[in-house]
């Protein structure tokens, strides 16, 4: 059914240069109507600067925009019928929260009778009633949030974009954003493009993700499709635990790791290909060490609430498992792994890059300096 | 620890209370004092009758030249004459002097030429000012627009000029403006009648412009700078196009800055003196000129009671103005203080 919708928003051949750096490289995207699509990748991977052509601050230096069909390169911001919610929320500070979300109805001269209602109505959706005379500079981040939510959803945009509107939010606040906003899109079937680092903001809310890494999508799908079917190492990677492993394709639905034979559903491939082999760290069982199909040794166990967190170190490759079971560290244990667990991949330029768990504690680390400095 | 906190404010802020009271609060008062009191010089005289009959006079020193002329007065209003004046025994007479309250140099003020000069001063400063955020307003806008590397750039040419003294830039000016100075003789150059400009208001209201314009330009930059770039964007994307965004976004937000550099230049052109001197060759006589005057010729003769009232009254003027200005400041709701 949703292929049926006609597309919103186009971007074709889409290149951007900041001086010499390629922000973005031959671009090409689809944005149906009434989808919530999420660009999702690290600071610098050019989503930020995606949203901003779609907005009207940045011009590309080649391809087209197009928008219900037409093509709007040469359209001003101010005349395009999209709406911006901000990283920082950027409100006046100069007017009320009233003056704030009336403001754009008030720039295309709707009479004021009709803004005081919608404003109202407005109000209501973002659940601030009660709160028009207050200055904007009074709320706390939550209510600036919702602030600017009204002011843009007010002007009934075609489509809404929104730059990294949780970054700011505190962990509880964040998930609860994510609903109403959810809950918004739902209400209003307003088209979200919705840009974030955060890839469980991503899976939560998305119909569409779309994967970018230097300058270029990695993937586009469903936010199933993106975890399930990952389409390289880079996407398996940014998206959830991973254990990525060389492989060879020894024939259509038999992968040879560390050795070992394993019977997956992936076909299509040619005769002994190498290939990239994601496997998900909650789809590996621990059994006793003579029922794995691979064994080595618990090198480390960390308690994470919900589940532990082992490392086991199989021939030199470090895995990751996640599991309810407690386990000991020096413990030697068998792997075993269902053949709908594997998934196969063609190698990329990302192969090798990712997926080894040995040097886990420092990836955490530079994921977490990045998203420090994000500040697009 | 609270109290141990507000103790180490108490020291800290010490040495700015001294120096208020030193500079600021004693110095307005004795400006008060000086306008509102006089120094009076008097002769008291007394004397006797043979018959026995004493009189006591007081003199004003105004009326008479010494003191044998007082007592001859003294003597005058007690209407004696002849030999009674002839046999009497002065049992006191000196010159004396005591303060008294007066408003004497108050009314002063509001004679013609100090009434004029105020006009006159009060017309070129608004003048000067109006002009300097028409000139700034602009440049600051742009100017907090543009690259980082160029407002570095821009700011320094703007404070350059700032960095040497008020009486080269000004005597530069003259240089330009002269019968024989730049302009002129470029204008002869050409084959054009020279033209008369030091000496017109244009030429004084020219140097109030040239000498304050960075204090207009830099707090309005300041304001604006802080305007985040978002906002921008954010009225842009809400259908604002350049004009909408101005008024209802960069205006008012603006708003506080064009107060502190209106009252930045507002108050040095209206006190000034030496601009006007140097740009009118003293034909054009602002009030300052007028307080320097009469402080610097007539010190003694009641110059410095007359300078003082003129300046208090200036003062009075500038206060008034900064509350009206501040109020609309307020009205308008702009947020950011500078």
């Amino acid at each position: 059914m949703k292929n049926e919708k006609k597309n919103v928003v186009e971007l074709r051949n889409i290149t951007v240069k900041f001086d010499d750096d390629v922000i973005l490289d031959d671009m090409n995207l689809s944005i149906k109507d009434g989808e919530f699509v999420t660009l999702l990748g690290q600071s610098g991977c050019g989503k930020t600067t995606t949203l901003r052509i779609i907005a009207g601050f940045v011009q590309p230096n080649s391809g087209d925009v197009l928008f219900e069909g037409n093509r709007i390169n040469d359209v001003p911001a101010h005349k395009r019928s999209v709406n911006t919610i901000f990283q920082k929320y950027a409100l006046f500070p100069n007017y009320n929260v009233y003056d704030n979300i009336a403001f754009g109805l008030r720039i295309s001269k709707v009479p004021e009778p009709v803004i005081k209602e919608r404003v109202a109505e407005m109000l209501k959706l973002v659940n601030l009633e009660g709160f028009e005379k207050r200055s904007v500079d009074k709320l706390s981040g939550g209510q600036q949030q919702r602030v600017a939510i009204a002011r843009a959803v007010i002007n009934r945009p075609k489509v809404l974009l929104l730059d990294e509107p949780l970054a700011a939010l505190d962990a509880k606040l964040r998930k609860d954003m994510q609903n109403e906003l959810k809950n918004i899109q739902r209400q209003l079937g307003i088209t979200f493009v919705f840009v974030t680092h955060d890839q469980e903001e991503a899976l939560s809310m998305s119909d569409t993700v779309v994967v970018m890494n230097e300058g270029k999508i990695q993937q586009i799908g469903s936010p199933i499709d993106i975890y399930n079917e990952p389409q390289n190492a880079f996407v398996a990677d940014f998206i959830g635990e991973s254990n990525i492993l060389d492989g060879i394709m020894k024939e259509d639905f038999k992968v040879c790791l560390d050795g070992y034979d394993f019977k997956c559903l992936d076909s299509g491939f040619g005769k002994n290909e190498p290939v990239d082999v994601v496997i998900r760290p909650e789809d590996v069982d621990i059994v006793p060490e003579e029922q794995g199909m691979l064994t080595g040794e618990i090198t480390s166990v960390t308690f994470r609430g919900v589940h532990f967190e082992i490392i086991i170190d199989v021939q030199d490759f470090k895995w990751m498992i996640q599991t309810t079971d407690e386990h000991k560290v020096g413990e030697k244990v068998g792997l075993y792994i269902e053949p709908d667990a594997i998934h196969v991949m063609k190698k990329s330029k990302y192969s090798g890059q990712f997926g080894d768990y040995s040097s886990y504690s420092d990836e955490l680390d530079e994921l977490s300096v990045v998203e420090e400095s994000e500040d697009e | 620890m609270n109290k141990g906190r507000s103790v180490k404010t108490t020291l800290l802020n010490a040495p700015y209370v001294v120096w208020s009271v030193i500079f600021i609060i004693i110095p307005l008062l004795m400006v008060a004092y000086y306008t509102f009191t006089a120094n009076v010089e008097y002769y008291d005289i007394s004397f006797s009758t043979a018959d026995g009959t004493s009189y006591s006079y007081e003199i004003d020193g105004a009326t008479v030249n010494n003191i044998e002329e007082a007592k001859e007065k003294a003597l005058e209003q007690a209407g004696l004459s002849g030999e009674t004046a002839a046999n009497v025994t002065f049992s006191e007479a000196a010159s004396q002097s005591r303060t008294e309250f007066t408003l004497e140099y108050f009314r002063e003020i509001f004679s013609k030429d100090i009434g004029r000069a105020f006009g006159r001063s009060f017309l070129y400063s608004i003048i000067a000012t109006a002009l300097s955020l028409v000139l700034a307003y602009p440049f600051a806008y742009v100017l907090s627009r543009s690259s980082v590397k160029s407002q570095k750039m821009q700011m320094m040419l703007i404070m350059l000029p700032m960095w040497m003294s008020m009486l080269v830039r000004t005597y530069s000016w003259m240089n330009i403006l002269e019968k024989n100075g730049l302009i002129n003789n470029f204008l002869e150059l050409i084959g054009l009648e020279p033209v008369e400009m030091l000496g017109t208001p244009a030429a004084v209201i020219l140097g109030m412009v040239y000498n304050y314009l960075p204090y207009m330009i830099l707090p309005i930059y300041t304001v604006m700078s802080k305007i985040e770039p978002s906002l921008h964007e954010a009225a842009e994307d809400l259908g604002c196009n350049w004009l909408q965004k101005f008024r209802r976004l960069i205006l008012p937000l603006s708003v506080p800055g064009i107060i502190s550099g209106v009252i930045m230049v507002f108050v040095p052109s209206i006190s000034t003196f030496y601009i006007s001197q140097k740009m009118s060759n003293g034909k054009i006589v602002l009030i300052g000129d007028l307080i320097e005057a009469r402080i610097k010729n007539n010190y003694a003769d009641g110059g410095v009671n007359v300078g003082a009232a003129m300046s208090l009254v200036l003062m009075v003027i500038i206060f008034i103005c900064t509350i009206i200005m501040n109020k609309f400041s307020d009205d308008d709701g702009g947020n950011i203080a500078i």
